[in-house]
């Protein structure tokens, strides 16, 4: 057996390791559950947190927050109707009816169970491709590296805004940050003006921080008043376990789930919403009990359930094995294996595949621990959904400040990350997507690298990004996605327009 | 959306041409056949630029169903307010330390957020800062600042 593998489940099997995989998956399902805090801020306000833990305890404390905030998300929309997270929208459209009727707990069970069940498809998923696309990329060179982040960015700012422009701009924004500070290829000071802050860069957390958490912050200024009572009522849970008659029902929406989401999620930019609704309507039109959609089937829980946490595990192929994030909580893994000296990439299982394989065996664990730590401790965990908001938006703010300022023990740190926030407030007036600017700050600087090298090799001849099949695939792709973005939108505003002017 | 659209799409040109006049201006050097650490913010610029104007155009474009996301029924002082206790902790925060400077900020979102409670926004503000604080300085070995109270906290 490859002494990888034996070594990464050793490393993630050890105590510490386990206890931080079973903290992480109790802090997901408490941040999953609360509408208005997204996974994404979940793990930035609780990384500053891991900078003293060694790098698997790190990973495995925020690997268990992703896979747990998934399940998490479904909580709130099963009792309120109001998704934790975007990615359990779909789960509500079953869950809540069957809530209503007074069977909270058995929609809860099924979508804890099916959640399970997708996370652990989607780990075999990771644990048998994430090696052999390693091996496959490690044949790729500079150019083929430009086009493969080029491609990476470009599928992300077409998937993830309304607006391809505004997609593109945001991207570029994040590209302009990322010159900031010393030229990866000379050492030259750019855009400093002569601050020693600045000679380093901003820091991609500082930046990420502003960005998710004080936009959210300004939301909840909003969201969720007068919401007490229903919140309350949300407590009154019966039986969790599924039975047998269930879990038969069951069988074939997992069975769609599962693979979609664990599909999907290798895809960049695809995400948790997509797959879920793609698997909720695929298990719909195949069903018996189709009629029974929409008002509390069992079926329409599990097959989104299955599949937003089956993205979980395909995102993480493509971060671990390319170094592309497939979404933001993937960017954010990959800044937090940067802050450990670790970059994701294929060299990952080559230097470091002990921990590479460990991160692998940590997120079944998470899975574990999602399954175990949701059923014993659903009926106090679902009290956290009466956690005023007078106090949970305080802590996240204090939180914010002291993370920023514990990354270079800097308050400079602290006013850029206040810059950011008015960025994101700023891009979400203009209906701005902030996921390329943040996928840009993780891949800006391999993309600049793998770009001057690559023309440094050639004399400046561009020409040597069409030598190699891999890069002309990759650039085909990229090329593909933004005409078939340009495309989608045009066909969406036309098909509008229309059914505005009837 | 069109309005905010154009306003937004003038003030990125003018950001861009003031990154372009900028790069310009950075330090060049003479090796071999390496890019010039302008190379790749010239590549950016010009993006951007094209981009700016994209969204220009579309803005001066007629109408399409672009909607104008609807504004969140909260009274603009909240925000004001916010605005200004954030400032205000930001630019105490290096003198007062964190724990000084967290309190009166901690109480004044609280109060921000809706709570009226005196007894809960003492409670909630003394209790949660100084949990915060030591449990950064003791557990996670930051060492926060403790500005004005330097002499009386550990």
């Amino acid at each position: 057996m490859n002494p990888d593998i034996v070594d990464g489940f050793a490393q993630a099997s050890m105590m510490s390791s386990l206890i931080a995989t079973g903290i992480g998956s109790l802090l997901g399902l408490v941040v999953g559950m609360i509408p208005g805090m997204t996974i994404s801020t979940g793990i930035i306000i609780v990384l500053p947190l891991t900078f003293v833990l060694e790098p698997t305890i790190s990973i495995a404390l925020l690997l268990g927050l992703y896979v747990s905030g998934m399940t998490g998300g479904s909580f709130s929309a099963i009792l309120l109707n109001i998704p934790g997270t975007p990615s359990a929208s779909a789960t509500g459209l079953d869950g809540h009816p069957l809530a209503q009727r007074g069977e909270a707990g058995r929609a809860l069970g099924l979508a804890i169970t099916a959640s399970f069940i997708g996370g652990m498809v989607s780990f075999a998923g990771l644990f048998f491709i994430a090696p052999l696309l390693a091996e496959i990329a490690l044949r790729f060179q500079s150019p083929d590296l430009f086009s493969l982040v080029f491609f990476g960015l470009t599928i992300i700012c077409s998937f993830a805004a309304k607006s391809v422009i505004k997609g593109l701009l945001s991207a570029v924004i994040g590209l302009m940050i990322v010159t900031i500070g010393q030229d990866p290829m000379m050492g030259s000071q750019r855009f400093t003006f002569g601050q020693v802050n600045l000679i380093a860069g901003i820091h991609f957390l500082t930046a990420l921080i502003g960005l998710f958490a004080i936009p959210q912050l300004v939301d909840n200024f909003v969201e969720l008043i007068g919401d007490k009572e229903t919140r309350y009522e949300a407590a009154r849970i019966k039986r969790v376990l599924p039975r047998w008659a269930d879990l038969k029902r069951i069988r074939l929406p997992v069975a769609i789930g599962a693979p979609v989401g664990a599909f999907l999620g290798i895809l960049p930019g695809a995400g948790g919403p997509i797959a879920a609704f793609i698997s909720y309507d695929y298990t719909k039109r195949v069903s018996k009990n189709r009629d029974e959609f929409g008002k509390g089937a069992p079926e329409g829980i599990a097959a989104p359930e299955s599949a937003n946490n089956a993205v979980t595990g395909g995102a993480l192929v493509p971060m671990m094995t390319l170094g592309i994030p497939g979404d933001p909580v993937t960017a954010i893994l990959i800044g937090a294996l940067l802050i450990h000296g670790l970059a994701p990439g294929p060299l990952l299982f080559v230097e470091n595949g002990g921990f590479a394989f460990g991160v692998i065996f940590s997120f079944m664990y998470a899975n574990f621990f999602n399954i175990v730590i949701g059923f014993l401790g659903l009926r106090l965990l679902v009290k956290v959904l009466a956690t005023p908001n007078a106090l949970l938006m305080p802590t996240i703010a204090l939180l914010c400040v002291i993370g920023s300022y514990a990354l270079r023990n800097n308050f400079f740190d602290v006013y850029v990350m206040f810059g950011f926030g008015l960025l994101g407030l700023a891009m979400r007036w203009l209906d701005m997507p902030v996921v390329p600017l943040l996928l840009a700050l993780v891949l800006g600087r391999p993309l600049e690298e793998h770009l001057r090298v690559s023309l440094a090799a050639s004399q400046g001849d561009p020409t040597i990004f069409f030598t190699s099949p891999f890069s002309v695939v990759f650039l085909g792709l990229a090329a593909l996605s933004i005409f078939w973005s340009f495309y989608a939108e045009h066909r969406s505003r036309r098909l509008s327009d229309g059914a505005t002017r009837q | 959306m069109r309005r905010r659209n154009l306003i937004a799409a003038v003030f990125l040109l003018a950001i861009g041409i003031g990154y372009a006049v900028l790069t310009a201006h950075l330090p060049t050097r003479d090796i071999g056949s390496t890019t010039q650490p302008s190379f790749f913010p010239w590549v950016v610029a010009v993006l951007f630029l094209v981009l700016s104007a994209a969204l220009l155009i579309q803005g001066l474009l007629p109408a399409t169903s672009n909607a104008v996301p609807k504004a969140p029924d909260v009274a603009p002082t909240k925000y004001l307010w916010g605005g200004v206790a954030f400032v205000v902790y930001l630019a105490a925060l290096p003198t007062l330390g964190f724990l000084a400077a967290n309190v009166p900020f901690f109480l004044a979102l609280m109060y921000l957020y809706g709570e009226r409670r005196p007894l809960w926004l003492l409670g909630g503000s003394i209790g949660i800062s100084l949990a915060l604080f030591y449990l950064f300085r003791g557990v996670f070995l930051i060492l926060l600042p403790s500005g004005i109270l330097s002499g009386v906290i550990s």
